[in-house]
């Protein structure tokens, strides 16, 4: 099954707002040439939130299932992570 | 401005312990929780001691099934060792309703408890906070618990402890499939639908936790791993538990089953003992001091001891150095931090399949009859480990 069918499966609320942002892009373009493709942010992250695309990272954050591993696995502490707001995001039923 | 004598972050296990403390000794109590509901964000496997989550939450745990069978299967390379285990008083349960339950439980002691509000700053004074900035507006409080779990972006932020890092952290993701409760009795032989089990399989290289456990009516399972093995090999988690279900025989088992839920969630595997507890009036509890123990995996019932702790601080207005001495005194707690060391030579790697290597051929001398295999080989090689593995695996129960 597709990581993408496996998303399917979960409920999920917008936040407008972005709870996801990298700090400084330029981090991104060296993380790149230190460590390759896929950098620890994408391969790590289990919900594909992280693409490489034009020598910058896009964040799918609708995507996220709030796990905060990308974070911590990013060398270069370049990633802003905060929870959604007002109760967005997942909602989980077994949990 | 809203004003109380507690406000709790986070409407888990030991938001809803520790406002049930506060809130039982006649205190003003408010618990914020992030999700729609308590529970709506918590992921684990879910299995819980049903004496011990009574004796703080009372009788009427909703639980799934009993936990009959421990098995814990141990795999080097493609053959496993299973070792079965009869435990008692383990049941599995599913965190939405567990969770909501013991929210309910606080409420009805008179906390207060919202939900769909996420903290996002504490205000600070000195050594102490005076009010939480929510995205709902500020509040604020004679002293603050912290049970916001294990992205504990509020202890970050005030400088009480520092993130997690790849070296002693975990990534696990979950699936849970819908099965009929009579195709779970007969997949697992199960006389009725009270009989339950939990597994545990653990693999070397890469280092792999592995857990299934049996619900009412469905099954979930899945996988953990270390961050920083993860990274430096590049491994996706998802692939991994694909990966785990195929080498276990279970993808076959939950063939045709439907898919209801994938999740993912970061285990703590470093925190309390070596790193601060509280802050003036604000005091941590749960997964945002570390507290899962490492080898039964098991962050409920520390998560519910150290809440409770945590109430009682503050009420009582406990220093750091009290509210630290009063967690080390309590069981739960303290097997923790007795746990830490073995913890962080088995997240090095080595020693996982050092252990496994010596059960696997201990039992395969034992099995045929070699004894002096076991003297020889076994003794000679292992002696120096034999006291770790063994309280390994006494403890993985």
């Amino acid at each position: 099954m597709k990581l993408e069918e496996k998303l399917y499966t979960l409920r999920y609320k917008k936040d407008e707002e972005p709870h996801l942002s990298i700090n400084d892009a330029d981090k991104c373009i060296e993380c790149e040439k230190e460590n390759g493709f896929p950098m620890p942010c994408i391969s790590i992250c289990p919900a594909n939130v992280y693409s490489w695309e034009d020598n910058k990272i896009i964040i799918g954050y609708e995507n996220c299932v709030e796990c905060g591993a990308c974070r911590i696995a990013c060398p270069y502490e370049n990633i802003h992570w905060e929870y959604p707001r007002f109760g967005k995001g997942i909602a989980l039923r077994y949990g | 401005m809203l004003d109380y004598d507690v406000v709790v972050v986070g409407a888990g296990p030991a938001g809803s312990a520790a406002a049930l403390k506060a809130a039982s000794a006649g205190k003003k109590v408010l618990v914020i929780e992030r999700g729609p509901e308590p529970g709506s964000k918590n992921v684990s496997g879910a299995m819980i001691r049903k004496d011990f989550v009574s004796s703080v939450f009372g009788e009427d745990i909703p639980f799934e099934r009993k936990v009959d069978t421990l098995k814990l299967s141990l795999y080097e390379r493609d053959n496993p060792i299973n070792i079965d285990f009869r435990p008692n008083n383990l049941v599995t349960t599913g965190r939405l309703k567990l969770d909501k339950w013991m929210s309910s439980v606080a409420e009805n002691a008179g906390a207060m408890v919202i939900s769909k509000t996420t903290g996002l700053n504490l205000i600070w004074d000195g050594n102490n906070a005076k009010t939480l900035v929510t995205d709902r507006g500020e509040v604020s409080a004679k002293s603050f618990i912290l049970a916001e779990g294990v992205n504990a972006l509020l202890s970050m932020k005030s400088g009480i402890r520092r993130d997690l890092n790849t070296e002693n952290s975990v990534e696990t993701v979950k699936e849970v499939y819908s099965v009929k409760k009579e195709d779970i009795n007969s997949i697992f032989g199960f006389p009725d639908e009270n009989t339950g089990m939990s597994w545990r399989f653990i693999m070397t290289d890469p280092l792999v936790a592995g857990f299934l456990y049996t619900y009412k009516d469905s099954i979930s399972v899945g996988i953990g791993s270390p961050i920083n093995q993860l990274v430096e090999r590049k491994i996706r988690p998802e692939k991994l538990l694909d990966d785990f279900l195929d080498k276990t025989g279970l993808a076959t088992k939950l063939k045709g089953y439907s898919l209801r839920e994938y999740s993912a969630k970061v285990i703590p595997e470093g925190g309390f003992p070596n790193m601060n507890v509280s802050r003036g009036n604000v005091y941590l509890c749960g997964d945002a001091l570390g507290l899962v123990d490492p080898l039964t995996f098991d962050g409920i019932s520390p998560a519910i001891a150290s809440g409770s702790l945590a109430g009682t601080a503050a009420l009582e207005g406990y220093t750091p150095d009290i509210y630290k001495y009063e967690m080390m005194k309590n069981t739960e707690i303290s097997k923790i931090a007795k746990e830490r060391k073995l913890e962080s030579e088995f997240m090095s790697g080595n020693k996982a399949s050092e252990y496994i290597n010596m059960i696997s051929l201990l039992l395969k001398n034992w099995a045929s009859g070699d004894l002096s295999g076991i003297r020889g080989t076994v003794i000679e090689n292992y002696k120096n480990i034999i006291p770790d593995m063994l309280s390994f695996v006494i403890n993985m129960r």
